[in-house]
Protein backbone atom coordinates (compact mmCIF):
# COMPACT_ATOMS: atom_id res chain seq x y z
CA UNK A 1 0.00 0.00 0.00
CA UNK A 2 1.19 3.18 -1.55
CA UNK A 3 1.49 6.17 0.96
CA UNK A 4 0.89 9.86 0.88
CA UNK A 5 4.50 12.10 0.92
CA UNK A 6 5.68 13.36 3.70
CA UNK A 7 7.24 16.50 4.37
CA UNK A 8 10.55 15.96 6.69
CA UNK A 9 12.44 19.52 8.08
CA UNK A 10 15.45 19.83 7.43
CA UNK A 11 17.52 21.39 10.61
CA UNK A 12 20.07 23.97 10.52
CA UNK A 13 19.24 24.68 6.56
CA UNK A 14 20.47 28.30 6.78
CA UNK A 15 23.83 26.56 6.89
CA UNK A 16 23.27 25.59 3.14
CA UNK A 17 24.36 29.16 2.18
CA UNK A 18 26.14 28.34 -0.74
CA UNK A 19 26.04 26.22 -3.78
CA UNK A 20 28.13 23.16 -2.70
CA UNK A 21 27.16 23.39 1.09
CA UNK A 22 25.32 20.11 2.16
CA UNK A 23 23.26 18.49 4.87
CA UNK A 24 22.36 15.17 5.83
CA UNK A 25 19.37 13.98 7.77
CA UNK A 26 18.00 11.26 9.00
CA UNK A 27 14.74 10.62 7.46
CA UNK A 28 12.48 7.52 8.40
CA UNK A 29 15.85 5.58 9.27
CA UNK A 30 17.48 6.64 5.99
CA UNK A 31 20.04 8.95 5.35
CA UNK A 32 19.41 11.70 2.76
CA UNK A 33 21.49 14.52 1.72
CA UNK A 34 20.61 17.88 0.57
CA UNK A 35 22.92 20.01 -1.37
CA UNK A 36 22.93 23.32 -2.73
CA UNK A 37 23.63 23.65 -6.22
CA UNK A 38 23.02 26.99 -8.31
CA UNK A 39 21.11 28.92 -5.77
CA UNK A 40 18.78 25.38 -6.13
CA UNK A 41 18.30 22.92 -3.26
CA UNK A 42 18.41 18.71 -4.15
CA UNK A 43 17.92 15.59 -1.86
CA UNK A 44 19.73 12.50 -2.50
CA UNK A 45 20.18 9.14 -0.65
CA UNK A 46 22.75 9.19 0.70
CA UNK A 47 23.41 5.33 -0.48
CA UNK A 48 25.32 4.21 -3.59
CA UNK A 49 23.81 1.76 -5.49
CA UNK A 50 26.94 0.14 -6.69
CA UNK A 51 28.23 -1.27 -3.51
CA UNK A 52 26.31 0.57 -1.00
CA UNK A 53 28.84 3.31 -0.43
CA UNK A 54 28.21 6.81 1.32
CA UNK A 55 27.44 8.26 -1.83
CA UNK A 56 26.61 11.94 -0.30
CA UNK A 57 30.07 11.78 1.84
CA UNK A 58 32.28 12.24 -1.81
CA UNK A 59 33.20 15.34 -3.59
CA UNK A 60 31.11 17.92 -5.60
CA UNK A 61 32.64 17.88 -9.35
CA UNK A 62 32.18 18.48 -12.94
CA UNK A 63 32.48 15.94 -15.61
CA UNK A 64 34.54 15.38 -18.53
CA UNK A 65 33.13 15.71 -21.96
CA UNK A 66 34.16 15.61 -25.03
CA UNK A 67 33.00 17.13 -29.08
CA UNK A 68 31.74 14.83 -31.36
CA UNK A 69 34.99 13.76 -32.70
CA UNK A 70 36.19 12.59 -29.22
CA UNK A 71 39.33 14.47 -29.26
CA UNK A 72 38.53 17.47 -27.69
CA UNK A 73 38.36 17.05 -24.07
CA UNK A 74 36.38 19.70 -21.76
CA UNK A 75 35.61 20.04 -18.53
CA UNK A 76 32.18 20.65 -17.76
CA UNK A 77 32.44 22.84 -14.42
CA UNK A 78 28.87 22.57 -13.63
CA UNK A 79 29.77 20.81 -9.77
CA UNK A 80 26.41 18.75 -10.08
CA UNK A 81 28.24 15.78 -9.77
CA UNK A 82 28.72 13.81 -6.41
CA UNK A 83 31.49 11.11 -6.57
CA UNK A 84 31.43 8.19 -3.95
CA UNK A 85 33.80 7.95 -1.86
CA UNK A 86 34.20 4.50 -1.61
CA UNK A 87 34.91 3.48 -6.03
CA UNK A 88 34.31 6.72 -7.66
CA UNK A 89 30.79 6.18 -9.42
CA UNK A 90 29.62 9.60 -10.15
CA UNK A 91 26.03 10.70 -9.93
CA UNK A 92 24.33 14.23 -11.00
CA UNK A 93 22.37 15.41 -7.88
CA UNK A 94 19.90 17.05 -10.45
CA UNK A 95 18.34 13.89 -11.00
CA UNK A 96 20.32 10.82 -9.61
CA UNK A 97 21.66 9.43 -12.98
CA UNK A 98 25.31 7.88 -13.12
CA UNK A 99 27.01 10.13 -15.46
CA UNK A 100 28.83 6.53 -17.48
CA UNK A 101 25.34 4.48 -17.71
CA UNK A 102 22.07 6.41 -17.09
CA UNK A 103 20.28 3.07 -15.95
CA UNK A 104 21.92 2.96 -12.70
CA UNK A 105 20.25 5.74 -10.82
CA UNK A 106 20.41 6.59 -7.18
CA UNK A 107 17.19 7.84 -5.73
CA UNK A 108 16.35 11.63 -4.83
CA UNK A 109 13.50 13.36 -3.66
CA UNK A 110 11.74 16.62 -4.03
CA UNK A 111 13.08 19.69 -1.40
CA UNK A 112 10.16 22.35 -0.65
CA UNK A 113 11.28 25.70 0.60
CA UNK A 114 8.92 27.52 2.93
CA UNK A 115 9.27 30.63 5.49
CA UNK A 116 12.71 29.97 5.63
CA UNK A 117 12.41 26.15 6.35
CA UNK A 118 13.28 23.50 3.67
CA UNK A 119 11.58 20.51 3.53
CA UNK A 120 12.50 16.85 1.76
CA UNK A 121 9.03 14.98 0.69
CA UNK A 122 9.34 12.15 0.46
CA UNK B 1 20.67 -20.73 -18.19
CA UNK B 2 22.27 -22.69 -20.40
CA UNK B 3 20.79 -25.56 -19.57
CA UNK B 4 17.17 -24.00 -20.06
CA UNK B 5 18.63 -23.16 -23.73
CA UNK B 6 19.31 -27.02 -24.18
CA UNK B 7 16.05 -28.06 -23.38
CA UNK B 8 14.38 -25.84 -25.68
CA UNK B 9 15.78 -27.88 -29.17
CA UNK B 10 18.17 -29.91 -29.64
CA UNK B 11 18.43 -32.37 -32.74
CA UNK B 12 22.11 -31.93 -33.12
CA UNK B 13 23.48 -35.22 -31.90
CA UNK B 14 26.86 -34.94 -33.61
CA UNK B 15 29.38 -32.99 -35.26
CA UNK B 16 28.05 -34.38 -38.79
CA UNK B 17 24.55 -32.71 -38.07
CA UNK B 18 26.32 -29.17 -38.12
CA UNK B 19 25.50 -27.53 -41.34
CA UNK B 20 28.22 -25.32 -41.71
CA UNK B 21 31.84 -25.88 -40.03
CA UNK B 22 34.29 -22.86 -40.38
CA UNK B 23 37.50 -22.19 -39.42
CA UNK B 24 37.29 -18.29 -38.71
CA UNK B 25 40.79 -18.49 -38.17
CA UNK B 26 42.94 -20.47 -40.67
CA UNK B 27 46.43 -19.94 -42.09
CA UNK B 28 48.62 -19.84 -45.05
CA UNK B 29 52.21 -20.53 -44.30
CA UNK B 30 53.61 -17.95 -46.99
CA UNK B 31 57.86 -17.91 -47.19
CA UNK B 32 60.04 -14.38 -48.02
CA UNK B 33 60.47 -16.86 -51.60
CA UNK B 34 56.83 -17.11 -52.14
CA UNK B 35 56.27 -12.98 -52.13
CA UNK B 36 59.18 -12.59 -54.52
CA UNK B 37 57.36 -12.74 -57.43
CA UNK B 38 54.66 -10.33 -56.07
CA UNK B 39 57.29 -7.42 -55.68
CA UNK B 40 56.43 -5.20 -58.63
CA UNK B 41 58.39 -2.57 -60.39
CA UNK B 42 58.23 -0.19 -57.26
CA UNK B 43 59.56 -2.66 -55.23
CA UNK B 44 62.69 -3.80 -57.40
CA UNK B 45 65.10 -1.80 -54.96
CA UNK B 46 63.62 -3.82 -51.91
CA UNK B 47 63.41 -6.77 -53.25
CA UNK B 48 67.11 -6.89 -53.83
CA UNK B 49 67.79 -5.56 -50.33
CA UNK B 50 65.99 -8.19 -48.85
CA UNK B 51 67.99 -10.98 -50.91
CA UNK B 52 71.12 -9.61 -49.80
CA UNK B 53 70.15 -11.26 -46.20
CA UNK B 54 70.64 -14.41 -45.54
CA UNK B 55 68.51 -14.54 -42.50
CA UNK B 56 65.57 -12.75 -43.35
CA UNK B 57 64.17 -13.57 -40.39
CA UNK B 58 66.81 -11.43 -38.18
CA UNK B 59 67.85 -8.76 -40.75
CA UNK B 60 64.61 -7.76 -42.51
CA UNK B 61 62.29 -9.29 -39.95
CA UNK B 62 63.28 -9.42 -36.29
CA UNK B 63 61.72 -12.42 -35.40
CA UNK B 64 62.90 -14.06 -31.63
CA UNK B 65 61.33 -16.68 -29.13
CA UNK B 66 63.50 -17.16 -25.92
CA UNK B 67 63.55 -21.46 -27.35
CA UNK B 68 62.03 -23.00 -30.56
CA UNK B 69 59.03 -22.20 -31.67
CA UNK B 70 56.93 -25.64 -31.35
CA UNK B 71 59.93 -27.12 -32.60
CA UNK B 72 57.97 -31.00 -33.18
CA UNK B 73 56.21 -28.96 -35.73
CA UNK B 74 58.09 -27.91 -38.15
CA UNK B 75 59.89 -31.70 -38.78
CA UNK B 76 59.93 -31.54 -42.08
CA UNK B 77 58.66 -34.67 -43.95
CA UNK B 78 56.80 -35.77 -41.17
CA UNK B 79 54.02 -32.94 -40.10
CA UNK B 80 51.24 -32.64 -42.18
CA UNK B 81 52.17 -29.24 -43.13
CA UNK B 82 55.59 -27.50 -42.51
CA UNK B 83 54.72 -24.44 -40.64
CA UNK B 84 57.38 -21.96 -42.30
CA UNK B 85 57.00 -23.61 -45.62
CA UNK B 86 55.31 -22.34 -48.91
CA UNK B 87 54.32 -25.49 -50.25
CA UNK B 88 50.71 -24.33 -49.64
CA UNK B 89 47.67 -24.31 -52.21
CA UNK B 90 43.93 -24.36 -52.37
CA UNK B 91 44.21 -27.75 -53.08
CA UNK B 92 46.50 -28.57 -49.98
CA UNK B 93 44.07 -26.09 -48.16
CA UNK B 94 41.22 -28.35 -49.14
CA UNK B 95 42.55 -31.49 -48.44
CA UNK B 96 43.74 -30.40 -44.47
CA UNK B 97 39.79 -28.82 -44.45
CA UNK B 98 38.48 -32.54 -45.60
CA UNK B 99 40.66 -34.47 -43.31
CA UNK B 100 39.28 -32.77 -40.44
CA UNK B 101 35.58 -31.79 -41.28
CA UNK B 102 35.71 -28.28 -42.17
CA UNK B 103 33.73 -26.56 -45.03
CA UNK B 104 34.96 -23.45 -44.89
CA UNK B 105 38.08 -21.19 -43.75
CA UNK B 106 38.91 -17.90 -43.12
CA UNK B 107 42.62 -17.23 -44.10
CA UNK B 108 44.89 -15.17 -41.97
CA UNK B 109 48.76 -14.58 -43.48
CA UNK B 110 51.90 -16.44 -41.03
CA UNK B 111 54.74 -14.45 -41.75
CA UNK B 112 53.80 -11.47 -42.45
CA UNK B 113 51.42 -11.37 -39.53
CA UNK B 114 54.53 -10.21 -37.41
CA UNK B 115 55.34 -7.61 -39.98
CA UNK B 116 55.59 -4.97 -37.05
CA UNK B 117 58.85 -6.81 -36.22
CA UNK B 118 60.19 -5.00 -39.41
CA UNK B 119 61.67 -1.73 -38.89
CA UNK B 120 61.85 -0.03 -42.39
CA UNK B 121 58.57 1.03 -43.30
CA UNK B 122 58.81 0.96 -46.95
CA UNK B 123 60.04 -2.83 -46.55
CA UNK B 124 57.00 -3.72 -44.66
CA UNK B 125 54.72 -2.39 -46.99
CA UNK B 126 56.36 -4.13 -49.59
CA UNK B 127 56.00 -7.26 -47.92
CA UNK B 128 52.15 -6.96 -47.50
CA UNK B 129 51.71 -5.73 -51.04
CA UNK B 130 53.62 -8.88 -52.21
CA UNK B 131 52.03 -11.15 -49.51
CA UNK B 132 47.82 -9.54 -50.53
CA UNK B 133 48.80 -10.07 -54.21
CA UNK B 134 50.10 -13.76 -53.35
CA UNK B 135 47.36 -14.06 -51.77
CA UNK B 136 44.47 -13.15 -54.90
CA UNK B 137 46.47 -14.77 -56.81
CA UNK B 138 46.62 -18.32 -55.18
CA UNK B 139 43.51 -18.24 -52.67
CA UNK B 140 40.85 -16.20 -54.73
CA UNK B 141 39.07 -19.09 -56.76
CA UNK B 142 37.94 -21.33 -54.21
CA UNK B 143 34.16 -20.85 -53.14
CA UNK B 144 35.39 -22.94 -49.68
CA UNK B 145 38.31 -20.14 -48.96
CA UNK B 146 37.51 -16.55 -47.86
CA UNK B 147 40.96 -14.07 -47.60
CA UNK B 148 42.02 -11.73 -45.31
CA UNK B 149 44.01 -9.46 -46.73
CA UNK B 150 47.22 -7.05 -44.33
CA UNK B 151 48.31 -4.03 -43.96
CA UNK B 152 51.53 -3.22 -42.34
CA UNK B 153 50.63 -0.48 -39.70
CA UNK B 154 53.67 1.47 -40.06
CA UNK B 155 52.46 4.30 -42.63
CA UNK B 156 48.36 4.46 -41.50
CA UNK B 157 47.54 6.25 -44.92
CA UNK B 158 49.45 3.51 -46.56
CA UNK B 159 47.67 1.04 -45.56
CA UNK B 160 44.05 2.51 -46.47
CA UNK B 161 45.38 2.81 -50.17
CA UNK B 162 46.28 -0.53 -49.80
CA UNK B 163 42.84 -1.46 -48.44
CA UNK B 164 41.21 0.47 -51.37
CA UNK B 165 43.40 -1.72 -53.93
CA UNK B 166 42.09 -4.83 -53.15
CA UNK B 167 38.85 -4.61 -50.63
CA UNK B 168 36.78 -5.35 -53.62
CA UNK B 169 37.95 -8.62 -54.35
CA UNK B 170 35.43 -10.75 -54.01
CA UNK B 171 37.38 -13.36 -51.64
CA UNK B 172 38.82 -10.62 -49.68
CA UNK B 173 36.34 -10.70 -46.21
CA UNK B 174 38.49 -9.06 -43.48
CA UNK B 175 41.68 -7.08 -43.37
CA UNK B 176 44.62 -7.70 -40.34
CA UNK B 177 46.01 -5.07 -38.67
CA UNK B 178 49.23 -7.27 -36.80
CA UNK B 179 48.48 -6.42 -33.32
CA UNK B 180 51.93 -8.23 -31.71
CA UNK B 181 54.31 -5.76 -31.89
CA UNK B 182 51.61 -3.04 -32.27
CA UNK B 183 53.13 -0.15 -31.08
CA UNK B 184 51.26 2.20 -30.02
CA UNK B 185 48.30 -0.28 -29.43
CA UNK B 186 45.35 -0.46 -31.67
CA UNK B 187 43.32 2.41 -30.42
CA UNK B 188 45.48 5.47 -31.15
CA UNK B 189 43.79 7.82 -33.40
CA UNK B 190 46.94 7.85 -35.73
CA UNK B 191 45.53 4.53 -37.09
CA UNK B 192 42.47 6.04 -37.96
CA UNK B 193 43.22 5.96 -41.64
CA UNK B 194 43.13 2.20 -41.96
CA UNK B 195 39.29 2.13 -39.99
CA UNK B 196 38.45 4.64 -42.28
CA UNK B 197 38.96 2.27 -45.25
CA UNK B 198 37.45 -0.67 -43.55
CA UNK B 199 34.66 0.76 -42.49
CA UNK B 200 34.25 2.71 -46.09
CA UNK B 201 34.26 -0.88 -47.58
CA UNK B 202 32.84 -2.68 -44.96
CA UNK B 203 35.54 -4.84 -44.31
CA UNK B 204 35.75 -6.40 -40.68
CA UNK B 205 39.03 -5.45 -39.06
CA UNK B 206 41.28 -8.87 -37.70
CA UNK B 207 43.51 -8.83 -34.86
CA UNK B 208 45.83 -11.74 -34.67
CA UNK B 209 47.96 -12.39 -32.01
CA UNK B 210 51.62 -13.60 -32.75
CA UNK B 211 54.28 -14.30 -30.47
CA UNK B 212 57.30 -14.08 -32.12
CA UNK B 213 57.08 -9.91 -32.49
CA UNK B 214 55.69 -9.39 -28.72
CA UNK B 215 59.51 -7.98 -27.68
CA UNK B 216 58.17 -5.04 -29.66
CA UNK B 217 55.24 -4.52 -27.57
CA UNK B 218 55.80 -6.04 -24.49
CA UNK B 219 59.86 -6.30 -24.27
CA UNK B 220 60.61 -6.87 -20.44
CA UNK B 221 58.32 -9.69 -20.91
CA UNK B 222 60.12 -11.40 -23.64
CA UNK B 223 63.37 -10.24 -22.30
CA UNK B 224 62.74 -12.25 -19.06
CA UNK B 225 61.31 -14.92 -20.39
CA UNK B 226 63.10 -18.15 -19.95
CA UNK B 227 61.36 -20.34 -22.52
CA UNK B 228 58.87 -20.12 -25.39
CA UNK B 229 56.07 -21.75 -23.57
CA UNK B 230 56.36 -18.88 -20.23
CA UNK B 231 56.37 -16.26 -23.45
CA UNK B 232 53.50 -18.11 -25.52
CA UNK B 233 51.07 -18.95 -22.91
CA UNK B 234 51.12 -14.77 -21.85
CA UNK B 235 51.73 -12.63 -24.66
CA UNK B 236 48.61 -13.59 -26.55
CA UNK B 237 46.02 -12.86 -24.41
CA UNK B 238 48.55 -9.55 -22.78
CA UNK B 239 48.24 -8.44 -26.90
CA UNK B 240 44.72 -8.99 -27.07
CA UNK B 241 43.89 -6.85 -23.53
CA UNK B 242 46.26 -4.26 -24.40
CA UNK B 243 44.77 -3.84 -27.81
CA UNK B 244 41.23 -4.53 -26.95
CA UNK B 245 41.64 -1.90 -24.32
CA UNK B 246 43.39 0.85 -25.80
CA UNK B 247 40.24 0.28 -28.97
CA UNK B 248 37.88 0.93 -26.38
CA UNK B 249 39.00 3.82 -24.28
CA UNK B 250 40.06 5.39 -27.12
CA UNK B 251 36.29 5.12 -28.12
CA UNK B 252 37.44 3.60 -31.80
CA UNK B 253 34.09 1.31 -32.03
CA UNK B 254 32.33 4.91 -31.32
CA UNK B 255 33.86 6.68 -34.02
CA UNK B 256 33.86 3.85 -36.40
CA UNK B 257 30.24 2.23 -35.03
CA UNK B 258 30.37 0.39 -38.40
CA UNK B 259 33.65 -1.47 -38.41
CA UNK B 260 33.48 -5.21 -36.46
CA UNK B 261 36.65 -5.97 -34.74
CA UNK B 262 37.76 -9.78 -34.73
CA UNK B 263 40.12 -10.80 -32.23
CA UNK B 264 42.27 -14.09 -33.21
CA UNK B 265 44.58 -16.77 -31.28
CA UNK B 266 44.10 -16.28 -27.75
CA UNK B 267 41.30 -18.37 -26.83
CA UNK B 268 38.23 -17.09 -25.01
CA UNK B 269 38.59 -17.87 -21.33
CA UNK B 270 39.99 -14.01 -20.99
CA UNK B 271 36.83 -12.23 -22.43
CA UNK B 272 34.66 -12.34 -19.36
CA UNK B 273 37.27 -11.04 -16.81
CA UNK B 274 38.56 -8.53 -19.62
CA UNK B 275 35.05 -7.02 -19.83
CA UNK B 276 34.29 -7.06 -16.34
CA UNK B 277 37.86 -4.91 -15.80
CA UNK B 278 36.72 -2.28 -18.66
CA UNK B 279 33.04 -1.88 -17.32
CA UNK B 280 34.26 -1.46 -13.99
CA UNK B 281 36.85 0.83 -14.97
CA UNK B 282 34.22 2.97 -17.18
CA UNK B 283 32.36 3.35 -14.36
CA UNK B 284 34.97 3.91 -11.91
CA UNK B 285 37.06 6.36 -13.95
CA UNK B 286 34.32 8.58 -16.13
CA UNK B 287 36.86 11.51 -16.42
CA UNK B 288 39.13 9.00 -18.29
CA UNK B 289 36.55 7.78 -20.67
CA UNK B 290 34.42 10.52 -21.47
CA UNK B 291 34.52 9.48 -25.34
CA UNK B 292 32.82 6.20 -24.94
CA UNK B 293 28.59 6.27 -24.42
CA UNK B 294 28.03 2.93 -23.42
CA UNK B 295 29.46 0.48 -21.26
CA UNK B 296 32.52 -1.41 -22.89
CA UNK B 297 30.64 -4.58 -22.71
CA UNK B 298 27.77 -3.19 -25.27
CA UNK B 299 30.51 -2.32 -28.03
CA UNK B 300 31.66 -5.76 -27.27
CA UNK B 301 28.09 -7.31 -27.71
CA UNK B 302 27.62 -5.38 -30.59
CA UNK B 303 31.04 -4.69 -32.60
CA UNK B 304 33.15 -7.97 -31.69
CA UNK B 305 34.06 -11.23 -32.10
CA UNK B 306 36.49 -13.42 -30.76
CA UNK B 307 37.89 -17.18 -32.55
CA UNK B 308 37.91 -19.62 -30.07
CA UNK B 309 41.44 -21.15 -30.54
CA UNK B 310 43.17 -21.87 -28.32
CA UNK B 311 40.84 -23.29 -26.21
CA UNK B 312 43.15 -24.30 -23.92
CA UNK B 313 43.18 -27.84 -21.41
CA UNK B 314 39.66 -28.00 -21.01
CA UNK B 315 39.08 -32.14 -20.39
CA UNK B 316 38.81 -31.60 -16.80
CA UNK B 317 35.08 -29.68 -17.25
CA UNK B 318 34.11 -29.59 -20.44
CA UNK B 319 31.25 -27.27 -19.60
CA UNK B 320 33.14 -24.72 -18.51
CA UNK B 321 34.31 -23.74 -22.46
CA UNK B 322 29.92 -23.17 -22.59
CA UNK B 323 29.56 -21.20 -19.60
CA UNK B 324 32.50 -18.92 -20.88
CA UNK B 325 30.63 -18.68 -24.25
CA UNK B 326 27.33 -17.95 -22.22
CA UNK B 327 29.04 -14.87 -20.27
CA UNK B 328 30.21 -13.82 -23.97
CA UNK B 329 27.27 -14.13 -25.82
CA UNK B 330 26.84 -17.21 -28.34
CA UNK B 331 26.90 -14.23 -30.97
CA UNK B 332 29.99 -13.07 -30.47
CA UNK B 333 31.66 -15.85 -30.68
CA UNK B 334 33.05 -18.12 -34.10
CA UNK B 335 35.06 -21.28 -34.01
CA UNK B 336 38.66 -21.57 -35.13
CA UNK B 337 40.78 -24.12 -35.94
CA UNK B 338 44.13 -22.51 -36.99
CA UNK B 339 45.17 -24.95 -39.31
CA UNK B 340 47.69 -26.49 -39.98
CA UNK B 341 49.75 -24.46 -36.80
CA UNK B 342 50.39 -26.68 -33.91
CA UNK B 343 48.46 -25.90 -31.43
CA UNK B 344 45.10 -26.27 -33.68
CA UNK B 345 41.60 -27.15 -32.55
CA UNK B 346 39.66 -29.74 -34.14
CA UNK B 347 35.92 -28.91 -34.49
CA UNK B 348 34.87 -31.52 -31.91
CA UNK B 349 37.06 -30.07 -29.61
CA UNK B 350 34.74 -27.63 -29.22
CA UNK B 351 31.83 -29.66 -30.36
CA UNK B 352 32.02 -31.85 -27.65
CA UNK B 353 31.90 -29.03 -24.82
CA UNK B 354 28.74 -26.77 -26.20
CA UNK B 355 26.60 -29.23 -28.32
CA UNK B 356 24.64 -30.61 -24.59
CA UNK B 357 24.60 -27.36 -23.43
CA UNK B 358 23.06 -24.71 -25.90
CA UNK B 359 20.21 -25.30 -28.36
CA UNK B 360 20.69 -26.33 -32.28
CA UNK B 361 20.83 -22.37 -33.07
CA UNK B 362 23.33 -21.63 -30.41
CA UNK B 363 25.58 -24.30 -31.85
CA UNK B 364 25.15 -23.63 -35.49
CA UNK B 365 26.18 -20.35 -34.90
CA UNK B 366 29.20 -20.93 -32.86
CA UNK B 367 30.34 -23.92 -35.03
CA UNK B 368 29.77 -21.83 -38.48
CA UNK B 369 26.34 -19.39 -38.87
CA UNK B 370 28.52 -15.96 -37.18
CA UNK B 371 31.18 -16.37 -39.12
CA UNK B 372 29.13 -16.78 -42.26
CA UNK B 373 26.77 -14.01 -41.45
CA UNK B 374 30.00 -11.86 -40.55
CA UNK B 375 31.91 -12.71 -43.47
CA UNK B 376 29.28 -13.22 -45.93
CA UNK B 377 29.47 -16.64 -46.54
CA UNK B 378 27.21 -18.26 -48.81
CA UNK B 379 26.50 -21.91 -47.18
Amino acid sequence: MSRSPTEHRVPNADRLDEDGARITVDVDGQEITVFRYDGEYYAVLNFCVHQAGPLCEGRLTGRMTTDEDGWEWTYDDEEKHVVCPWHGWKFDITDGTNVSDSRYVVPTYDVEKRDGELYIVR
Amino acid sequence: MVASQSQARSSVTSIDDVGLVVDADSHLTESVDDLYPYMDDRDEGIKQLIKLSEIPFSDIFSITAPTPIFPDGQDEGTADVDLWSGANDIEGKHDLMDEYGIDHSIVNPTLVAVVNTVNNSRIARALVSAYNRYLIDNFADSDRISNIMVVAPHEPNRAAEEIDEWADEDSVVGVLIPPAGLVPAAGDRRYDPIYEAAQRHDLPVHYHSNTGAVHRSFPMQHNWSQTYAEEHAIMHPFTHMWNLSSLLFNGTPERFPDVEFVFNEAGIGWIPYMTWRLDDHYLELPHDVPVLEKLPSEYISDQFYFTTQPLGHTARDGRHIAQIIEMIGPDSVMYSADLPHPDFDLPAELFDRIRSQFDDEAVEKIMGKNAADLFGIEA
